[in-house]
């Protein structure tokens, strides 16, 4: 062990002006580019004590804070709304890539929040409790060996937070209680965080979507703009074993294809394998059979369920965090299977596209559901498709309009605040729709108006339940809870701060339709996200920072170029009052940089 | 290398465009074009031979969107003249040199024929006959390409007399037959006219807003060298002029100043390719780079060795050690290198798409190719650490010193000195430590086909570059079309920079030739061959823009260089801890 980062968060986060604190954010102002601290051994834990004894443990957080100096420092900043519930001190985080480190350990309503001043730069970590999917108590009062007590959180994010307590601080139940309350709100009957989240934002980022503006007709995703050729989606038919025929559904598709004059054809794609398609058949579920549904053909795109995708992830954990075996790298991560099944999502994806862009066909998507593959293939085609969805505000829209509108179960995905791990209905599902959106970033580094951090961002706040945003695992619901009112939308945060968020080098193509290569000679296993909590994985430059000086730069320039186009058009007005002749000298606003 | 089989798809357009309108469905009867298709010829070009009604093959699986047009072959690339617009493909730059459908003859690598109708395939030797009229070219290339021409409709016996004039002239025997003497033989004879490229050998300006690339062939470039990196107890040795010691060592290097030209001298008899010790670097606090062949005189071993380690020692501020790194046993041989990229390019070139596509990542590994990028980078970075945090001064050790020693020190000079990441930099570090040292560009790009030296060491280089600019997107003034162009231009043999095995072949060679072309070179040693440097040659200013990493930060930003330098101890711990070098098969 020698150099390390200093601190469990993206190397170069900015300080935002309001940080809502998540663990990738929060730590900005201890974060150092300069990883100098050297890592103490891990025995100067049981060596060396501190005034303080532990048996003094009181539960009353103003008298511990007003004994401890060490723990005033190691203290979390707070969110509005936010209140300390619990406070360990003599607590030794084991880092899987720096080693133990001891610190104060606080449990908030919001977050978890370790801290040492051991180290220099302090050592800082902070997760929010929304991360947490299980929380273990590992070893007994009786446990021997150095850092064998203590607690284990494992996390949606990738990672797995080991703490170990002094078995005779007799911290560890109660950090252990008040983890399990409020980290599984929804489970002991709790609010989530994000209805005491009190912050104001410059912009209201509820009001962004209306549905009534953005689409015509229910379930109707896009529509091309020339060809008059969409993309819709639905369910599986409920065909059954018996070859049950709807005389609605029939019709309806029959007017899709109506509705689009070029094209005498509609496909239907089904996001399934075939054999799974087939099976659903005995659940009453199944497929358009070709005679009921004539002029339509239908592909299979044999995409797996959500169990397997699960899976899928667990193995990439498995072989990312907290250590890589970097011999077998490349052969232990194609077992995984995760870039294949990402490979399917965007090449089922692209086939939609073409089929819409070039075959100037309407298409109908479907899974078994239709809120999880669907979904991803919906939105990944409409992106490609679309220009105006690759700028922030559009592909918030289209996250709002694809995701949160047509009923993505987020709540039964992700789980919140829920303690129930095991749960078969969690997935990865809209995780793989942005690794998606990630790799068309790196095949497009010019074509979309955000970030990587945007991205990281979004999933970060995915579990974080501090904003309102992917609560719920339905419009209704979402209605029901009032979440309009009661809580904050991530895009209030964000559009709050553009500047964090803007990729420097998007040139806005509208027209252009973006046609990935969904093969594996290009994708690429998303780095910045899935192996992000190692340090020597971080970007190893202040990248955000250069995009901000380009961003300053291209405005500074942009601004010049305005200024020069009005001289120029108030020159050439008071010269063509005496000439006579319109001005021809409009020069293109956009910059590239 | 290559199986006889049918060529496998290399392009597979999972997105055609909409199917042509019926009427063209019976297009195998071409229309004959009577308008002239006219080559584009450089000074010192000919053409040799010329076929007509050609098709080019550009999807495998289909013939939908073949070209029609004319084959040629040149004494310097084989040429496709065609008035149909390229499908699919946008090229974003114009290489001025060679047109879409160009392939200069030094990047051929096999030359397969085919009639369909006998069921035969013969790969095309120097100097062959050909017993069946072909139907088919199938061209490899050494860069990854597969061209595919059909001559359906094209007259048998042009066809045939095409095919056997690229394989000769694209597998010449002499150094002298390449075309670059050609072509500077020609710029000589018309020196009035001055067109571009004669005054060239000095090095380009590239980007348009840098100054020349340093090419270190005079004392005073590695004077200069001296004092940007405040070496002061090093001095420029010229013992070496007129090549009289080491025919593969630079006419001027940088020796330490206590070591006297009358012990270099005597000591360059008992060491590989009289090869002294080679200056390379300066760290700022002192510590040196040095690179040098190997002792061969055991008796003299220990002694020679002191003196020069005690020399280096006395050129240190500090006095420091010498740290010995030996190359040879450290790293992976050219052998190896080699037979990593003959997998690699299998796996790109001759498997099936699909069937690569599902073992990809898995496949990759088995090549080692990057494994081996790794092993370079890893122990780099471990004597970038020596260098700069144990103030050792380090002497890269090698048989030869002509190998593995100009990608290590290369490699070492980018981690730690952000001169050498700039355009002019890197190409100046390319002159100095590959070029100058005496890398074998010949042998081991294989100019002359004779493949037993051939192994990509300077694209394994090139790699790792590319390699740390994914890593610090922000810390190279170039881009990564950069790096690309740049490995083309290696199989380019209009230039001199890439065409030798060391600074003395060119001149012997080249004053040979110019004898026996009765051309004056008055006092210039050899003839002045372009350089790629300058990319003028080849890229018109526009284009040359694309060289540019819009990210770079600059060099003169100071937290950036700190933090690279910091960084890239990182890049050392990434790579070392759980690694453990693999047993090597031998």
């Amino acid at each position: 062990m020698e150099k390390s980062s200093s601190c469990e968060s993206l190397g170069s986060q900015p300080a935002a002006a309001r940080p809502p604190s998540v663990d990738s954010l929060s730590s900005a102002s201890t974060s150092h580019s300069d990883h100098s601290a050297h890592i103490k051994s891990a025995s100067v834990i049981s060596s060396d004590s501190i005034s303080t004894s532990a048996d003094n443990f009181s539960p009353d957080l103003r008298v511990l804070r007003e004994t401890n100096k060490l723990a005033e420092m190691e203290e979390p900043p707070l969110l509005p709304g936010e209140n300390i519930k619990d406070m360990a001190k003599d607590v030794t985080y084991i880092c899987p890539f720096t080693g133990a480190v001891r610190g104060t350990l606080t449990v908030t309503n919001y977050r978890l929040y370790f801290k040492s001043m051991e180290r220099d730069p302090p050592f800082v970590l902070d997760a929010s409790l929304g991360v947490i999917s299980r929380v273990e108590k590992i070893g007994g009062a009786s446990s021997r060996g150095e850092n064998s007590y203590g607690l284990e959180t494992v996390c949606k994010d990738i990672r797995n937070l080991r703490f170990a307590h002094k078995p005779e601080g007799r911290t560890r139940r109660s950090i252990f209680e008040n983890l399990m309350k409020y980290a599984f709100p929804v489970s002991n009957n709790l609010p989530l965080f994000a209805f005491e989240y009190k912050e104001v934002f410059s912009e209201n980022g509820w009001k962004l979507y209306d549905p009534l503006l953005e689409y015509r007709r229910q379930v109707l995703s896009w529509i091309h703009p020339e060809s008059q050729a969409t993309i819709t989606r639905c369910s599986q038919p409920m065909v059954g074993v018996s070859g049950k025929r709807s005389k609605e559904d029939e019709k309806y598709l029959q007017a899709i294809m109506d509705s689009n004059a070029q094209s005498h054809k509609i496909f239907i794609f089904d996001a399934r394998p075939s054999v799974n398609a087939v099976a659903n058949k005995a659940k009453g579920g199944g497929y358009e059979s070709e005679d009921a549904y004539q002029n339509a053909e239908l592909v299979f795109l044999d995409i797996h369920n959500i169990h397997v995708m699960r899976e899928s992830l667990r193995k990439l954990k498995e072989i990312v965090y907290p250590n890589i075996e970097e011999t077998h790298w490349l052969s232990n991560l194609e077992s995984t299977h995760w870039l294949e099944h990402i490979k399917l999502i965007l090449a089922g994806a692209l086939r939609i596209a073409d089929k819409v862009e070039s075959g100037k066909t309407s298409v109908v998507v479907h899974c078994s559901d239709g809120w999880d593959r669907t979904a991803q293939l919906t939105s990944l085609a409409m992106l490609m498709l679309d220009g105006y969805y690759r700028t922030i505000r559009g592909f918030e829209i289209l996250v709002e309009k694809e995701w949160l509108s047509f009923g993505h179960r987020f709540q039964l995905r992700i789980g919140h605040g829920d303690k129930n791990h095991a749960d078969a209905d969690r997935s990865p599902v809209f995780l793989q729709f942005i690794d998606c959106v990630w790799q068309m970033t790196r095949q497009f580094p010019t074509a979309f108006e955000f970030n990587e951090y945007f991205l990281i961002t979004i999933l970060d706040h995915l579990y974080s339940c501090l904003f309102g945003t992917f609560l719920c695992s339905s419009e209704q619901q979402r209605g029901k809870e009032n979440l309009l009112k009661r809580t904050v939308s991530l895009w209030s945060y964000i559009n709050s701060q553009l500047e964090d968020f803007t990729n420097p080098l998007y040139v806005s193509y509208s027209n252009h339709v973006l046609y990935p290569v969904a093969s594996m000679r290009h994708l690429e296993l998303w780095v910045g996200y899935y192996i992000r909590w190692n340090p020597r994985m971080k970007p190893q430059e202040p990248i955000h920072s250069r995009y901000k000086e380009l961003l300053a730069k291209r405005a500074e320039l942009q601004k010049k170029v305005e200024e020069l186009q009005r001289e120029i058009s108030s020159r050439s007005s008071s010269s063509s009052e005496r000439a006579g002749s319109p001005a021809q000298c409009a020069t293109p606003v956009q910059t590239v940089v | 290398m290559f199986s006889l089989k049918p060529p496998r798809p290399t392009f597979k357009s999972y997105l055609l465009p909409p199917a042509p309108p019926p009427q063209d469905e019976d297009r195998s009867i071409p229309e004959p074009k009577i308008k002239k298709l006219d080559p584009v010829l450089l000074p010192g070009e000919i053409v040799v031979n010329e076929v007509n009604f050609v098709r080019k093959c550009i999807a495998t699986d289909t013939s939908q969107y073949d070209l029609w047009g004319k084959l040629i072959c040149s004494n310097f690339k084989i040429s496709f003249i065609t008035d149909d617009p390229m499908p699919f493909q946008k090229f974003h730059y114009t290489n001025l040199l060679l047109g879409e459908h160009d392939v200069p003859l030094t990047c051929i690598e096999q030359i397969v024929t085919v009639n369909d109708n006998k069921r035969k395939q013969k790969i095309l030797g120097p100097n062959q006959k050909l017993k069946f009229n072909p139907t088919e070219l199938i061209i490899y290339c050494k860069d990854f390409r597969i061209v595919r021409f059909r001559f359906d409709e094209a007259g048998p016996e042009s066809a045939k007399k095409v095919c056997l004039a690229i394989a000769h002239y694209s597998q010449p025997t002499d150094l002298q037959l390449l075309f670059a003497f050609e072509y500077v033989g020609e710029k000589y004879h018309n020196t009035a006219k001055n067109i571009n490229g004669i005054d060239s050998g000095s090095g380009g300006i590239p980007g348009g807003n840098s100054q020349k690339t340093p090419l270190f062939e005079t004392f005073s470039d590695w004077d200069r060298e001296i004092k940007r990196t405040g070496a002061s107890e090093w001095r420029v040795c010229s013992i070496n002029e007129g090549y009289m010691i080491s025919t593969c060592l630079p006419e001027y290097f940088v020796v330490p100043s206590s070591l006297a030209d009358q012990d270099l001298k005597l000591y360059s008899h008992s060491v590989f390719g009289r090869r002294m010790p080679l200056w390379c670097w300066n760290h700022s606090n002192g510590s040196a780079l040095i690179r040098m062949a190997l002792i061969k005189d055991v008796l003299q071993q220990k002694k020679i060795d002191q003196r020069i380690c005690t020399a280096i020692t006395k050129s240190h501020p500090q006095r420091s050690d010498v740290y010995k790194s030996d190359l040879d046993k450290n790293l992976p041989s050219i052998q190896e290198i080699q037979a990593a990229f003959v997998k690699l390019k299998q796996l790109c070139v001759d498997e099936p798409y699909e069937e690569t596509e599902v073992k990809w990542l898995s496949s990759l590994e088995n090549t080692r190719w990057l494994e081996y990028v790794r092993a370079f980078l890893k122990y780099s970075a471990e004597l970038v650490y020596v260098l700069e945090s144990k103030h050792l001064s380090v002497i890269l050790r090698e048989e030869e010193g002509r190998d593995l020693s100009c990608f290590v020190a290369s490699l070492i000079q980018v981690m730690l000195d952000p001169h050498f990441r700039t355009i002019t930099g890197f190409q100046s570090l390319i002159q100095k430590e590959w070029v100058m040292a005496g890398y074998r560009f010949l042998d081991r790009c294989n100019h002359l086909n004779r493949s037993a030296k051939e192994s990509p060491l300077f694209l394994l280089f090139l790699d790792s570059i590319w390699q740390l600019l994914e890593q610090y997107p922000a810390a190279f003034e170039f881009s990564e079309t950069y790096l690309m162009l740049l490995y083309d231009s290696t199989r380019i043999s209009l230039f001199g920079t890439f065409l030798f095995n060391s600074p003395h072949q060119r001149v012997k060679q080249s004053t040979e030739f110019a004898i026996s072309k009765n051309i004056q070179l008055g006092d210039e040693k050899g003839l002045k061959f372009p350089s790629v440097w300058d990319w003028s040659l080849q890229f018109a200013a526009k284009d040359r823009t694309l060289f540019n990493n819009p990210l770079y930060i600059g060099k003169s930003a100071p937290c950036v260089q700190n933090g690279s330098v910091k960084s890239f101890k990182r890049t050392k711990k990434n790579y070392s801890t759980n690694y453990t070098l693999h047993s090597r098969h031998r």
